[in-house]
């Protein structure tokens, strides 16, 4: 579904973002787009939806170039950005607008998420607190059936119940066609939604892969004692928080934390387990 | 799908965009409406003002005129200038650029609303207010012909339309300047595209840059390549005149076309 080829991007020419960065996103996945604060996370979100130009290097979405705006791409990209801006009109005035540039627009299916979501309809989108507006547009954003949805921070500002709401609706929202992307601060309120987790620091991808690889050559354990076998562990209450490799193919479960920070200060042990 | 242009999808994009900009456009063409009622209240002649006729014996209407081409100008330049101002706050140009239509028909809804819809409505609420001030001074005419000696004839006011399309003159000199609206509004969508804050004085301040260093390299060039080697006199033949005028025409529209077509490159370009 996504093909990117030698991208190069950047905000100045002295200070790129991304240099060189290959990646391939297939549809059938939720991806997880971790990284520090400044590691281009939503800059590469936007080079995926075509707001911002790459430097160099290609990038294909569907088969098209995102850099030129057309419709048929543009139909079929949900974009969900942190800032946000919705209109002084009610729910009704802002459907009647926008939902006939989406072909497939799912009239039902907004009415359920709307109605799951506990929105008030009959109050102005712009009279709504923060988390109710990002609702809306979570839930405009599902019934357009875009093939790619792209979402930047989509907990902040949610509720303990609306993050819930929130992991249930874009599970039931996954199907073979979709691709959805991620990114967040928030990992624990991604956990068991996301099954590719796509790191990114220093330029580049640090680390792509899926949760089951992850698992399958690492294992997360609470251990008393640090040993050699050890990749990176941080202190705990009762002992320490460890990534080692998973050699006998012990089950665990992804600490998706820990697993950040280690990529963070051992990207050089990790970089032979995932190449 | 036509990734260019298509009729259907251009006019959901209008209607889409009355949403937004619609509401204060509403607003602004109230205000407009307030602002000319206010000077035609404050400038009609009236029996209880001194100098209430022109040069010609007629009551005087002739602020008509500075009124229509200033506050023209101001409506229509301001119009252009808030179209795009969007693209200034980041939140707003990421909807604006994701939705689904294309660059082109983006660039010509604003056209739309800033050259066609903003240019009309202007007429047209110029129009209005001028023939109801006309029919209410004709109405009254008896009173003025108090202020007149041995109570003379007074000629009924006739509308500022009627004037311009009536007069050979006015009917031919106005042609000559057509474009000159479209060129403003061209001038200042560029500007609310190209700037992301205070668009309206950015822009007016390059355009009266440009203008100045243009003229001032016209005339330094006209000079240095004529000056001394073309006869100078004052005997202009009458068709010269109109060479000129069509010249006006002929550059503003061109000058015109090409800001329109950068503001769609710019839009094309425009980042988030």
């Amino acid at each position: 579904m996504i093909n990117i080829n030698n991208l190069n991007f950047g905000y100045s020419k002295h200070k790129p973002l991304f240099k060189n960065m290959s990646m391939r996103l297939s549809n059938g996945h939720i991806y997880g787009l971790l990284g520090k604060n400044g590691a281009g996370k939503s800059s590469l979100l936007k080079n995926l939806a075509g707001l911002v130009y790459a430097q160099s290097g290609t990038l294909d979405v569907m088969g098209f170039n995102p850099a030129k705006r057309q419709p048929a791409l543009l139909e079929q990209i949900c974009f969900i950005p942190e800032e946000f801006y919705l209109p002084s009109v009610k729910i009704d005035a802002y459907l009647k607008a926008n939902a006939p540039f989406y072909k497939n627009f799912d009239h039902s299916y907004f009415t359920d998420l709307i109605k799951e979501f506990d929105i008030p309809v009959e109050q102005k989108l712009i009279n709504m607190s923060y988390g109710q507006k990002k609702k809306v547009i979570i839930a405009f954003g599902l019934a357009t059936q875009a093939k790619l949805v792209i979402m930047d921070e989509p907990t902040n500002g949610l509720d303990i119940p609306s993050k819930a709401q929130f992991r249930k609706i874009m599970a039931s929202a996954m199907t073979d066609e979709r691709c959805i992307i991620i990114s967040t601060h928030q990992v624990r309120d991604l956990d068991n939604l996301i099954d590719t987790v796509i790191m990114l620091d220093e330029n580049d991808v640090a680390l792509k892969a899926s949760v089951e690889e992850i698992t399958a050559k690492l294992t997360f354990k609470k251990v008393k004692e640090i040993d050699d076998s050890i990749i990176y562990a941080e202190a705990s209450l009762s002992g320490y928080n460890a990534v080692m490799p998973n050699y006998h193919q012990e089950e665990s479960k992804l600490d998706m934390e820990l697993l950040f920070n280690a990529i963070l200060a051992e990207k050089i042990k990790f970089k032979p387990l995932f190449s | 799908m036509n990734n260019t242009f298509n009729i259907n999808r251009f006019g959901l994009l209008l209607r889409r965009q009355w949403l937004d900009f619609g509401k204060i456009y509403l607003i602004s063409l109230v205000v407009l409406l307030g602002i000319v009622v206010g000077f035609y209240s404050y400038s009609i002649p009236s029996p209880f003002k001194d100098n209430n006729f022109d040069y010609n014996g007629n009551l005087d209407m002739r602020f008509r005129y500075p009124l229509f081409l200033i506050l023209g100008f101001v409506f229509i330049s301001i119009v252009a200038s808030s179209y795009f101002n969007i693209l200034g706050q980041k939140s707003r140009a990421i909807l604006e650029l994701m939705t689904p239509a294309s660059i082109f028909e983006k660039f010509l809804a604003g056209v739309v609303y800033t050259a066609i819809i903003s240019l009309f409505s202007y007429l047209l609420i110029f129009y209005l207010t001028d023939l109801a001030f006309v029919k209410y001074l004709n109405g009254h005419l008896d009173a003025f012909k108090v202020l007149l000696p041995q109570n003379g004839a007074i000629r009924e006011v006739e509308t500022i339309t009627y004037q311009v399309f009536n007069d050979e003159g006015y009917r031919k000199y106005c042609g000559y300047f057509f474009a000159f609206p479209f060129l403003i509004t061209s001038l200042f969508l560029l500007g609310s595209v190209y700037f992301n804050r205070f668009h309206y004085i950015k822009t007016a301040l390059s355009v009266m840059v440009f203008i100045g260093l243009a003229s001032y390299l016209v005339v330094k060039l006209s000079i240095w390549l004529m000056e001394g080697k073309v006869a100078n006199h004052h005997n202009f033949r009458k068709e010269d005149k109109d060479w000129v005028l069509l010249t006006i025409l002929l550059v503003t529209s061109i000058i015109t076309l090409i800001v329109w077509t950068i503001t769609y490159i710019r839009l094309k370009e425009k980042e988030v």
